[in-house]
């Protein structure tokens, strides 16, 4: 094919999807206003910034004095307080990432798994419901479940009432406590949410796969668990492997309201991430400048993630998003 | 099919380019009747809408309600509200200044008074000044020089009017309900031990009545007996770290001590601080501590108390209202709490002060006001005390009765209707009285304003086993229970003087909190003999926190109210 049909084909083609262009630019005009026009907010990351009422958005910036890198400097040197707690809770936010993403891969992919092998509709679809439940729950409503259900005995703790009747403790556990079992809470709370809702993409991945192939799987003598393992995974692979790169940009991104509700003096060495730090030495403060450095960071470092992840599973042979 | 969707998508940007026009098109200011100078009558001729923002924990009234029936059958008002709880006050001050759309009439509650300094304010002196708004004016007169602004941003002066604490009446007509702060202990504990004398009360004393009495009742009610609790959570950290200022014999100045020469020092690392520390290990190694204390929310302590089985707490009277309204409704007159007052060997306990007024906290009006006359001629006729009236008591003959000697007083079932929120939303304007400046004390026809402040409402009020109780302790009140405050020194309360925002100062302030709730749960967890290794983790991380910016903000505060404010 020349370079010039190559044109002409695609100006045609260009022509004939005009209908569903036109329909693109809305939203294109949503994403340009929402989420590029708003960057020019980013220049408050490199000022002392102090809003001020009265004055138009460029007014405010410019009202205020430009300090250079001072706010990334703060913020990366490990010397001191600040940098100290803020290169904590970058640690505690990949931790708690990438617990809850594996937890929550490994189980939503078994879970799919068991629940394609269900034949009957109705119980399916009973199980289906009651799991997809807790997903419609806001987080502040599970953030207070969780806070009483791992508290003591005597205030409703649920859970160390249950393990001391079964016998496998003695004494009840100060889980809210222990700044070690932080990221397990924040893993298993969103593994209770989310659970449910991420089979959906999993299953509807495991309806598109070819019967034949299961009816020649069992002519070649596999039993069920042979079908899931030579059949069923294999053919939703680049599902997972889509949704994981995807996954790689949230890493920096581990939740807020369980941490906000949860965290206390005791386990803040492990439960304070990145939006806490924002909130308290950021906002709170009106230091906005420092909030938004926190957030530059923040977004390089994730596209930094999202583009090797995709590079590497791109060398690997596997599935690319871009 | 395509020409569907080219309609679909033409309808799109329509309606994002009106959506797009109306945040910034819609601007209802108060509607300007009288521009430009001179009083304003307000009526129901002429009727307004003022919008109206401030930060509250009350909620805004029900549609239904009747005061503001009132506000328009009579003065032609309709509020607009909208109002912010205190914990998200902060970030939303920040975009109310950037994003320059402000209501008629503020009420910020910001220690840090970001509203005034960044220009959001308007200055109210010349008008004060004026002659037109007598009510206002002589609220404000006798303490002008220390409700004045003078943290820079702005021009010097008043911007603010204070919504508590401005007493009329000599002297004022106070609540009977001592609502500060304490070691609270239940009154059953003392009833048990035959109403032992509460005068020299020492940390020794105090935890022997909780410790004698869990031996005894190991469960209250079936469930496991608390010894002792206190709030440590975001917000109420004082629960935690307060008490060895008090134990000290000092008023409560904060995070920080102040000599007589106004040189200001914190205590959080102080021998006070280690001596109460300790006692405080050596308790939970007993038992007598709640080892949840560290890690309950407000929900859970309020929840605890309300049981009626925690013995005592550190705390302030009202920030465990809640509980204690609930274990009145449950009848459990008897798990309810007095304050003690325990302090070290040859200090004299200042739990209780006089109560001081909350400067930078109260209603402005806002600096884009059309129409700043009739608002103020607005909040003036509300400080009259016909309308304080209508706001406190209510209605007379519904909400309440007037005796032959004019007092107020009100039956039972008014008390009852008074106790239910969904009756408050309909009846009583809440929210907006608890952050409009008021006539606290005495009214010019000897009522209290504030109902539980009148008298025969307090011991109207008082059970059986109350009036028990303060019988066999010969006091009238529990207020009595408490110290007597003596005159607040000039500077008072330290805590007051703001931290500008960026400073070393701020900064510091929120490490030495964070390092409190982080390592203090430790030590007071600790083995005994492990107790001196932990304390000194506290101390290190103290000594790599900037403590004398934060010193020396405070001296200086303290320093210039004290020449500027002394004579």
């Amino acid at each position: 094919m020349t370079a010039k049909t190559h044109k002409r084909s695609f100006g045609r083609k260009l022509w004939l999807q005009r209908g569903l262009i036109l329909m693109s630019v809305p939203l294109l005009l949503h994403r340009i206003l929402f989420s590029y026009v708003p960057l020019a907010g980013w220049t408050i990351a490199f000022q002392d910034f102090r809003p001020r009422f009265g004055l138009s958005p460029i007014q405010q910036i410019l009202q205020n004095e430009f300090v250079g890198l001072d706010n990334f400097k703060r913020l990366l040197d490990g010397a001191s307080i600040i940098g100290e707690r803020f290169l904590l809770s970058v640690r505690n936010t990949i931790g708690q990432s990438l617990l809850t993403l594996v937890l929550g891969y490994v189980c939503a992919i078994t879970l799919s798994l068991l629940l394609n092998e269900i034949t009957k509709s109705i119980p399916k679809k009973i199980i289906q419901n009651i799991l997809y439940l807790p997903h419609f729950l806001s987080w502040v409503i599970v953030a207070g479940l969780a806070s009483t259900a791992l508290a003591m005995p005597g205030s409703g703790g649920i859970i160390n009432e249950i393990l001391m009747s079964v016998g496998i403790l003695k004494e009840p556990i100060h889980f809210l406590a222990n700044p070690n079992s932080f990221w397990n809470v924040v893993a298993g709370t969103h593994l209770w949410k989310t659970l449910g809702w991420n089979t959906i993409i999993y299953l509807a991945a495991m309806t598109t796969i070819d019967p034949t192939l299961y009816e020649a799987a069992a002519i070649d003598g596999a039993n069920r668990y042979q079908k899931m393992w030579h059949v069923t995974l294999p053919c939703i692979r680049p599902t997972i492997i889509i949704l994981l790169i995807m996954s790689t940009g949230w890493l920096l991104t581990s939740g807020f309201e369980i941490q906000w509700f949860l965290g206390n003096g005791l386990n803040v060495t492990h439960s304070e991430n990145i939006d806490i730090f924002v909130l308290r030495y950021g906002i709170e403060m009106n230091n906005f400048g420092l909030a938004t450095a926190a957030g530059i960071f923040r977004t390089g470092v994730s596209i930094f993630l999202l583009t090797m992840v995709n590079f590497i599973a791109g060398r690997l042979g596997q599935e690319k998003l871009f | 099919m395509r020409k569907s969707s080219k309609i679909l998508a033409l309808l799109l940007v329509a309606a994002m380019f009106i959506s797009a026009a109306c945040t910034t098109g819609t601007d209802s200011g108060a509607a300007p009747q009288e521009s430009g100078g001179g009083p304003v009558v307000l009526s129901p001729d002429n009727p307004v809408t003022i919008p109206i923002w401030f930060t509250s924990g009350q909620m805004a009234p029900a549609p239904d309600n009747k005061i503001s029936a009132l506000l328009k059958e009579r003065l032609g008002v309709t509020l607009e509200y909208d109002i912010t709880t205190p914990d998200l006050q902060d970030q939303r001050i920040g975009v109310m200044l950037a994003g320059g759309n402000l209501p008629d009439i503020l009420g910020p509650t910001d220690i840090n008074a970001r509203m005034v300094n960044g220009g959001a304010l308007l200055r109210l002196d010349d008008y004060l000044d004026s002659g037109d708004y007598p009510n206002l004016a002589a609220h404000v007169e006798p303490y002008r020089k220390k409700l004045s602004w003078t943290g820079g941003g702005v021009e010097d002066g008043l911007y603010i009017f204070p919504n508590y604490n401005r007493f009329y009446g000599d002297p004022p007509l106070l609540s009977g309900d001592y609502m500060g702060t304490g070691f609270f202990i239940q009154k059953a504990v003392l009833e048990h031990f035959g109403y032992p004398d509460l005068e020299n009360m020492t940390l020794e004393r105090y935890f022997g009545f909780i410790e004698d009495y869990m031996a005894e009742f190991p469960e209250i009610d079936g469930q496991q007996t608390i010894g002792f609790t206190f709030p440590a959570f975001d917000g109420r950290e004082w629960g935690l770290t307060n008490p060895p200022n008090f134990l000290a014999g000092n008023p409560n100045n904060g995070g920080v001590i102040i000599a007589d020469d106004g040189t200001a020092t914190i205590y959080a690392n102080s021998q006070y601080a280690y001596d109460y520390f300790k006692f405080l290990n050596e308790a939970y190694a007993k038992g007598l501590v709640d080892p949840e204390s560290f890690t309950q929310t407000l929900d859970q302590y309020e929840a605890k108390i309300a049981t009626g089985r925690v013995l005592g707490m550190h705390d302030q009277r009202w920030s465990f209202g809640n509980a204690n309204d609930s274990l009145v409704q449950q009848g459990k007159d008897e798990r309810t709490y007095v304050a003690t007052m325990p302090v070290f060997e040859g200090k004299e306990p200042w739990y209780a002060d006089f109560d001081v007024m909350n400067i930078n906290q109260g209603l402005g009006i806002s600096a884009s006001a059309e129409n700043p006359e009739l608002l103020l001629t607005f909040l003036d006729t509300l400080l009259s005390e016909e309308w304080q009236i209508i706001l406190s008591w209510g209605i007379e003959g519904e909400d309440y009765l007037v005796d032959e000697n004019g007092m107020y007083y009100r039956t039972p079932e008014q008390r009852t209707n008074a106790d239910s929120i969904t009756w408050r939303q309909s009846n009583r304007l809440e929210a907006l009285f608890d952050i409009m400046p008021k006539r606290q004390g005495t009214l010019s026809n000897g009522n209290a304003l504030e109902r539980q402040a009148q008298p025969i409402e307090f011991f109207g009020r008082l059970s059986e086993y109350d009036k028990n109780f303060l019988e066999q302790y010969g006091k009238q009140t529990w207020r009595d229970f408490v110290n007597d405050p003596p005159e607040n020194p000039v500077y008072y309360p330290a805590w007051q003087i703001q931290l500008p925002d960026g400073s070393d100062a701020q900064v510091a302030q929120a490490q030495l909190d964070d390092a409190a709730i982080q390592y203090l749960p430790l030590a007071i967890m600790a083995d005994p003999a492990d107790f001196d290794a932990k304390w000194k983790d506290y101390t290190d991380a103290i000594d790599r926190i900037d403590v004398a910016a934060l010193e020396a903000v405070f001296t200086a505060g303290v320093q210039e109210r004290m020449a500027t404010w002394g004579e």
